[in-house]
């Protein structure tokens, strides 16, 4: 990935990202070799480290409690709306709720969305937690408009402002990549127990894409019309309400569907927290009770409401047909007839689940079938864990023992190791191909080290050099300082837990996603198969993905890294796919005429062209495991996520914000770091 | 209208990049030339895209900026109308200094005195054709049943009736550009600004709107400021040419002018394949003197273009008498002359 400039012929061209490379090579070498006089080269001494999680915790307690009036007056304002939209939806009949839901469907997207609300929340009486989802969706109906308002004002702010546009794109990217499960912390010492936390949270996190598209939105309406809105006479004012919001109007519907997704999303990780009787905390309490039938039949309530939120609101954003309003009319009519009905004959109360004895039925099921296949199960899990997972946390040298691999990692070998790997980098070196090389040689070092246990001032150079490399020589002091800083405030070891975490899905969802995205760019009805999983997997709260691998492997490390890889695979496939099926027809038909095969066109014309959008992919993958690992701390990792649980439980603030704030330097650093590449490929391409 | 011309701009700069206003200030100030100066600019990393440039518009004067792409001429119509704030110089709109309007002036004068054409025509896309063309109005608070009851008249004047409920994105191309011309009409202007309006249409399409847009303007007579990179059209349409190179104006004069008589290569260049005798007239090669006219009178008028009056002195010699239409004799031409003319460096 390094290879910024083109690998030249010449006998050994060092150029600044081979510089760098080897520079990594030698500090890491070096590591190895004083390692037995110097212990504190891999393990970070506790003496060195400063307090830092006590003073930011001292400062931010200090800082809360001074502003704690204030926002316990504003909590107390906003528990008004807050339990009027209870009152609304968990009074109402759901005959009501539900007709009101497909009218609304109708208005959208025909008999489709109507149909789509009907199947929809009738699923969701059905499945006897009506109350706890109408709980929940009220938690939504609040917290969206305050996210839409909030959202919407800091992207007019940035449009209008110029200078304030980028701190206001740093705020925005902190308000997103600070760990969801972080911020409950200190909003819980502000708030105190009860909904208004979840609320509040959701409407934090779903406020960034509202804003998001606000500014896209208005920056990328055509210069010529914001330019005849003013040649019209129009005022400031006029120009943004009559002319520039209303084109921009799309986008920003975009905005307001993955604000929706966002709030309920956060809506539903906030039941950790508990104190509201939601859909989410049914889903911790019967995981908690290993009832799975019942949780994987709250999950589906959740995905279901997921869903049809999702497509119903996707429509604001597409051009809209129109629908005969008197239908929507007619249709609301029906709910309030059968409401009136059922409140007559005395049965308006929500129906007991139906769904219940198959909840049990798949909770025997369950159990049978892991009892049965229980061996199999535990081969797969074990298989995974001692030949994959642990190699690559503790090293080879660690790992490979008599007891799992029949043999006992002995120094000899691990010279043997050195040995095939610097014969492998002299073979690439020989061949014109130094780099990778340098690079081979790096990676059996790490294969033998396992990544909790690098020495950290070769993680600094490596990453200072990657930075050096793909950005700039201003971002690797910047990924140095940063860096340093989770160094020195003793957070390192699960910083690098959890790297080890994240790292390990991310290269497996970058295997696995790059197939299969290639495997859909050349194959329709693979795409066709993979497209609606794709969607779903997209949909579903982040929560949702621990029950399945809960069911099946129990809590562990396993279970977490599967759970992480089932939420982040999603965009390296769409965007392998789509990098690859972009190219532009007039290089195949080039490629063609020039008489190459298929094959051939795709190795050397399509891959290199996706290539930008291919590392774009696997840019948000590594966002997307940043952001499962924290959820994934629920079923057990070690880490930083799981220091930001503790500290949940523990009130800790201090832990909890350092601990999210490691966890969003992590993730800002690998941001930029591949964002930097891409734009490098891209520029290359001339693409930019 | 008042005596002197109805928009004057003299040595106006637009000058982009970090602190260009000071920068500029200081180096204007030391250097004697505008292209002393933009030399100087460009040295220090700026980009002066319009170039010291001054011209008069006559009231009523159809008056064309044409330049290749690059050359300033957008630059210099979102100067004039502030759309971009000039870096330096003075724009005088019917005696009026409006870089010293103020923002409520300018939003004033936009209102009812210019009106802009964009190139990819700037609709509004959630709005109708007819809120479209009303909106200058509505932003000057005049009710909806008044707005559209004005707006109707000139959609029918740009021969777009009965689309009124239609949205941009259901118009043609040349269909769209109409209610971009309806629009920056609705607020009465008596300045117009056209930036390059027929350059995104096919070409039989857009011959078919400038023949339109003549007929407009002789029904309006507004003063026009024309933007355009071909020049055809500008020789079809204009009173006058300006010709931009590099954000300096190289030559201003009548399509003859132009043609007949450009003032360096690079003019020159533009007017080699035009059809010189098509655009050229019979009075720019006109001698006043009227010794030795010949036998032969084929009617020439000052009016005619070189090619037709070529095409009626085929077969002729001598020179020919030029009359105006009530038949006083005004000079002569000698046919070799307006052979001469059309081949003049033609080669």
């Amino acid at each position: 990935m390094t290879e910024a400039t083109a690998p030249e012929r010449s006998a050994l061209p060092l150029t600044p990202g081979l510089t760098a490379a080897l520079l990594t090579l030698l500090v890491g070498a070096l590591c190895l070799l004083l390692q037995p006089y110097a212990p504190w080269l891999i393990a970070y001494p506790a003496g060195w480290t400063l307090p830092a999680t006590e003073w930011v915790g001292g400062g931010l307690e200090t800082i809360l409690n001074t502003i704690k009036p204030t926002v316990r007056w504003f909590s107390w304002a906003i528990s008004f709306p807050m339990s009027w939209a209870n009152w609304v939806l968990a009074g109402a009949p759901w005959a009501l709720v539900i007709g009101t839901i497909t009218a609304i469907g109708w208005h959208l997207g025909g008999w489709r969305m109507a149909l789509l609300g009907l199947v929809g929340f009738g699923f969701v009486l059905l499945s006897g937690y009506w109350r706890e989802s109408m709980n929940t969706l009220s938690l939504v109906v609040v917290s969206v408009p305050l996210a839409m308002l909030l959202g919407g004002a800091i992207g007019l702010l940035a449009n209008e402002v110029p200078r304030l546009r980028n701190p206001l794109q740093v705020a925005l990217d902190a308000m997103q990549t600070v760990p969801t499960f972080a911020y409950l912390t200190p909003l819980l010492l502000l708030f105190g127990f009860g909904p208004v936390v979840g609320l509040v949270a959701s409407a934090i996190y779903a406020a960034p894409p509202m804003a998001r598209n606000v500014m896209l939105g208005l920056e990328r309406v055509e210069p010529e019309v914001k330019e005849a809105g003013i040649m019209s006479g129009a005022t400031r004012l006029q120009q943004l309400m009559l002319v520039e919001i209303p084109a921009a109007g799309r986008q920003i519907m975009v905005g307001v569907n993955q604000c929706l997704m966002a709030a309920l999303s956060m809506v539903i990780i906030a039941a950790v927290i508990g104190g509201f009787d939601d859909i989410g905390w049914e889903v911790l309490l019967t995981m908690r009770k290993a009832q799975f039938g019942q949780a994987l039949l709250a999950g589906l309530v959740i995905v279901t409401f997921a869903i049809v939120i999702d497509r119903m609101s996707a429509r604001l954003a597409l051009e809209r047909e129109r629908f005969d309003p008197r239908v929507s009319w007619a249709l609301f009519g029906v709910g309030v007839a059968t409401a009136a009905v059922l409140a007559l004959t005395g049965t308006a109360t929500p129906p007991d689940g139906i769904f219940a004895g198959a909840a049990d039925a798949v909770d025997q099921t369950l159990g049978t079938f892991t009892a049965a296949n229980g061996t199999a199960l535990d081969a797969i899990k074990n298989g995974a864990m001692f030949y994959g997972l642990l190699p690559l946390r503790i090293g080879l040298d660690e790992a490979v023992l008599p007891f799992t691999w029949g043999f006992q990692w002995t120094q000899s070998m691990s010279l043997w190791l050195f040995a095939a790997g610097a014969l492998a980098a002299m073979a690439a070196t020989l061949t014109g191909r130094a780099m990778t090389g340098v690079h081979v040689l790096i990676g059996v070092g790490i294969l033998e080290t396992g990544v909790a246990n690098l020495p950290w001032p070769f993680v600094l150079v490596a990453a200072a050099a990657l930075a050096w490399s793909s950005v700039g020589p201003r971002f690797a002091v910047v990924t140095v300082l940063l860096l340093g800083t989770i160094l020195v405030s003793g957070l390192w070891e699960r910083a690098l837990l959890s790297l080890y975490l994240s790292g390990s899905a991310v290269a497996a969802c970058a295997l696995v996603g790059g197939a299969l995205g290639l495997l859909a760019a050349v194959s329709k009805p693979a795409w066709a198969i993979l497209r609606p999983l794709c969607d779903m997997l997209q949909t579903i709260p982040l929560f949702v993905f621990l029950i399945p691998v809960l069911m099946f492997f129990q809590i562990g490390e396993f279970s977490a890294f599967l759970a992480i890889c089932a939420y982040a695979i999603v965009p390296m496939i769409r965007y392998t796919r789509e990098g690859l099926v972009t190219t532009p027809p007039e290089m195949l038909e080039a490629a063609t005429a020039s008489g190459a095969t298929r094959a051939q066109i795709m190795w050397d014309v399509r891959l290199p062209y996706a290539a930008p959008t291919v590392l774009l992919g696997l840019n948000q993958t590594i966002l997307y495991a940043f952001a499962m690992l924290v959820i994934a701390a629920l079923i057990g990792t070690t880490g930083l996520g799981q220091s930001i649980y503790l500290a949940l439980g523990q009130a800790d603030v201090g832990l909890g914000v350092s601990a999210g704030a490691a966890m969003a330097i992590l993730a800002f650093i690998a941001d930029r770091l591949v964002q930097g590449f891409a734009e490098d490929r891209r520029r290359v391409l001339g693409l930019s | 209208m008042q005596d002197g011309p109805a928009l004057a701009v003299e040595d106006l700069w637009q000058v982009f990049g970090a602190d260009a206003a000071s920068v500029f200030k200081s180096v204007h100030a030391e250097r004697a030339s505008a292209s002393a100066t933009a030399e100087a600019l460009k040295a220090k990393g700026l980009i002066p895209a319009v170039r010291g440039v001054s011209f008069d518009v006559a009231p009523g004067e159809l008056f064309v900026v044409m330049g290749l792409s690059g050359s300033g001429k957008s630059t210099l119509i979102r100067s004039i109308s502030r759309l971009v704030e000039p870096t330096s110089g003075r724009i005088l709109l019917e005696g009026e200094d409006i870089l010293a309007a103020n923002t409520r002036r300018m939003t004033e004068l936009r209102r009812s005195t210019i009106g802009m054409v964009f190139q990819h025509f700037g609709l509004f896309p959630h709005m109708t054709v007819i809120d479209n063309v009303a909106f200058p109005l509505k932003v000057g608070g005049m009710s909806r049943a008044e707005r559209h009851a004005k707006a109707r008249p000139i959609l029918e004047m740009v021969g777009l009736t009965g689309r009124d409920d239609a949205y941009p994105r259901e118009l043609s191309g040349g269909q769209r550009q109409r209610v971009g011309i309806a629009r920056s009409l609705a607020g009465d202007c008596s300045v117009w600004f056209l930036d390059e309006p027929f350059s995104a249409l096919d070409p039989l399409i857009r011959r078919q709107l400038q023949d339109e847009f003549l007929d407009i303007r002789k029904r309006l007579n507004t003063t026009i400021v024309f933007i355009t990179h071909d020049i055809a059209e500008a020789l079809k349409l204009a009173d006058r040419i300006a010709i931009m190179r590099d954000g300096e104006i190289v030559q201003i004069g009548t399509p003859a002018e132009i043609v007949l008589k450009p003032v360096d290569d690079y003019v020159r260049d533009f007017a080699r394949d035009v059809a010189r005798g098509r655009h050229a007239k019979v009075g720019s090669v006109m001698r006043a003197d009227t010794g030795g006219i010949g036998p032969d009178d084929p009617g020439l008028t000052p009016e005619m273009t070189l090619e037709d009056a070529l095409a009626s002195c085929m077969t002729l010699y001598e020179p020919v008498p030029v009359r105006d239409a009530s038949g006083t004799l005004l000079g002569v031409v000698h046919p070799g002359d307006l052979a001469a003319a059309l081949q003049a460096d033609s080669a």
